[in-house]
């Protein structure tokens, strides 16, 4: 039968619901969808978590890691090795060229006419084509690959370049404040991802340009209400996370004490243990 | 108009039965023409009148050997447009390019030797890293998606569905230094001396 708070009948196996509930725990509301028998969800057995939908932000690296000793010797190594296995550049065999030919220029009995192609003395050789490249490269000051404000400010993303950061905010949870992944209760009619969506935009002072990577979520954590906040219906909440990839580079400066850029490794000393521990499951800092 | 064609064919009838004796005896010589006919000279009759059947069909057969000419010609394969990075280019093979071996020690082949084989073990324990990392955030994944199963069915089903919308996805990757703010680069001249073909 129809479940009970539809008023006109349908058959048993399509419910569509005019009516929100106005129980305070999550009801699922569809729109004609086709459900077999098993998997239908009274109002009367509903979850007692309560859902909350939370964005894992990662700006991900500008600059490229430096290499590690092991990496710099085969690099050289390899270098080296492609150097001795090539053959002579144009821009080699120049240069050798232009060396015979000044040390035959300084022997005594010198005739220019003698020269296989008469070459003017105007013309630049490839040796101060060389340094004319060099001085160009001289000339141009790229931008410092650290900025050197990685340890001081933890809510600037200009930090640490070489590795990506997660976003983090300070939250009242109850009665203690602790630092999560930017979360937000979940509202009938939408999914989770727009509810993580949500999340990203509710933050105060940020405007903050993510790419959501898929549906999907990627990790989930779930804990209990402490007894005395239980009432009759909720037992706890289940946080499901969505990855994001931030897509605008400058940002306004955040709040320091609310909002932190911080490496996997920094984690540890912001998040709880246990959160920690899920969360760091589908951070992946390569 | 009608009166002068009766006058003129009178005369003429009128002179014919003058002079048909002479005329008669002329007749059959092409040297003396009759008066009866067109004053023609000897040069125009003598000409070969053009045969209208055979030379239209004669030019249309040289047409046609043209034609077959050229589809022969046609049936012949396009060249095929070469692949400019499989042509070996012959500065390869240039022996006045070619530099000395240079002469190793033992230590130096030896400590390169150890180098290649501590690499291939560093490269391993990396790999292993990646993957069992992998392996954890799909593990993750799936069990948050079974939880959701748990949940709610509808928000299970909206969560694997697939998404439309990230592609085309767009992300600069990193580089050796951070992006200069304000910078303007230099307008570089060029000349194009890419080879391009048609078939």
């Amino acid at each position: 039968m129809a479940a009970p708070f539809t008023r006109v009948y349908r058959p048993f196996w399509r419910i569509i619901t005019t009516t929100k509930s106005n129980r305070g725990v999550r009801n699922v509301s569809y729109t004609s969808q086709q459900w077999s028998a098993q998997n239908v969800k009274t109002a009367g057995a509903a979850s007692p978590w309560a859902l909350h939908g939370a964005v894992c932000v990662q700006r991900l690296p500008v600059v490229t890691q430096d290499r590690s000793p092991i990496e710099e010797e085969f690099m050289e190594l390899m270098q080296k090795m492609e150097f001795e296995r090539s053959l002579l550049a144009d821009h080699e065999l120049k240069l050798l060229d232009d060396a015979a030919l000044m040390s035959r220029k300084q022997e005594g009995d010198y005739d220019s006419d003698e020269e296989d192609d008469y070459r003017d003395k105007d013309i630049v050789t490839a040796q101060d084509l060389e340094d004319i490249w060099e001085q160009k490269l001289k000339d141009f000051q790229p931008a410092l690959r650290s900025q050197g404000n990685d340890q001081k400010d933890a809510s600037s993303s200009e930090r640490c370049l070489a590795d990506s950061l997660i976003l983090l905010v300070k939250k009242d949870v109850g009665s203690q404040k602790l630092w999560l992944l930017p979360q937000i209760q979940w509202q009938m009619g939408e999914t989770l991802r727009q509810t993580a969506e949500r999340a990203l935009a509710s933050l105060p002072g940020a405007d903050l340009k993510a790419t959501f990577l898929g549906n999907a979520p990627c990790g989930f954590y779930k804990y209990k209400y402490p007894k005395d906040i239980q009432k009759e219906g909720s037992v706890g909440a289940k946080v499901f996370f969505f990855k994001a990839v931030l897509s605008s580079h400058k940002h306004l400066p955040l709040e320091k004490n609310s909002f932190a850029w911080v490496k996997k490794d920094e984690l540890q000393d912001f998040l709880k243990p246990e959160y920690l521990k899920q969360v760091r499951r589908f951070i992946m800092a390569l | 108009m009608a009166g002068i064609v009766c006058r003129t064919a009178s005369r003429i009838i009128s002179s014919q039965a003058s002079c048909s004796s002479s005329v008669v005896a002329v007749r059959h010589s092409h040297w003396f023409t009759s008066m009866l006919s067109l004053k023609t000279s000897v040069p125009l009759r003598a000409e070969p009148k053009k045969r209208k059947k055979v030379d239209p069909r004669r030019e249309l057969m040289v047409k046609e050997r043209l034609k077959k000419k050229l589809k022969k010609l046609e049936k012949v394969p396009p060249e095929m447009i070469p692949i400019e990075d499989f042509i070996k280019s012959a500065k390869g093979f240039d022996e006045t390019r070619v530099r000395e071996a240079p002469d190793l020690c033992f230590e130096e082949s030896e400590r390169r030797a150890l180098l290649l084989k501590e690499w291939s073990r560093f490269k391993r324990s990396q790999h292993q890293t990646e993957m069992h990392e992998i392996q954890e955030a799909l593990e993750a994944q799936r069990q948050a998606l079974e939880e959701l199963k748990l949940e709610s069915e509808e928000l299970y089903k909206a969560a694997v569905s697939p998404d439309t919308d990230i592609f085309p996805f767009q992300h600069d990757g990193p580089c050796y230094t951070p992006p200069l703010t304000n910078y303007e680069a230099p307008e570089g001249k060029y000349n194009d001396i890419t080879r391009v073909y048609t078939q």
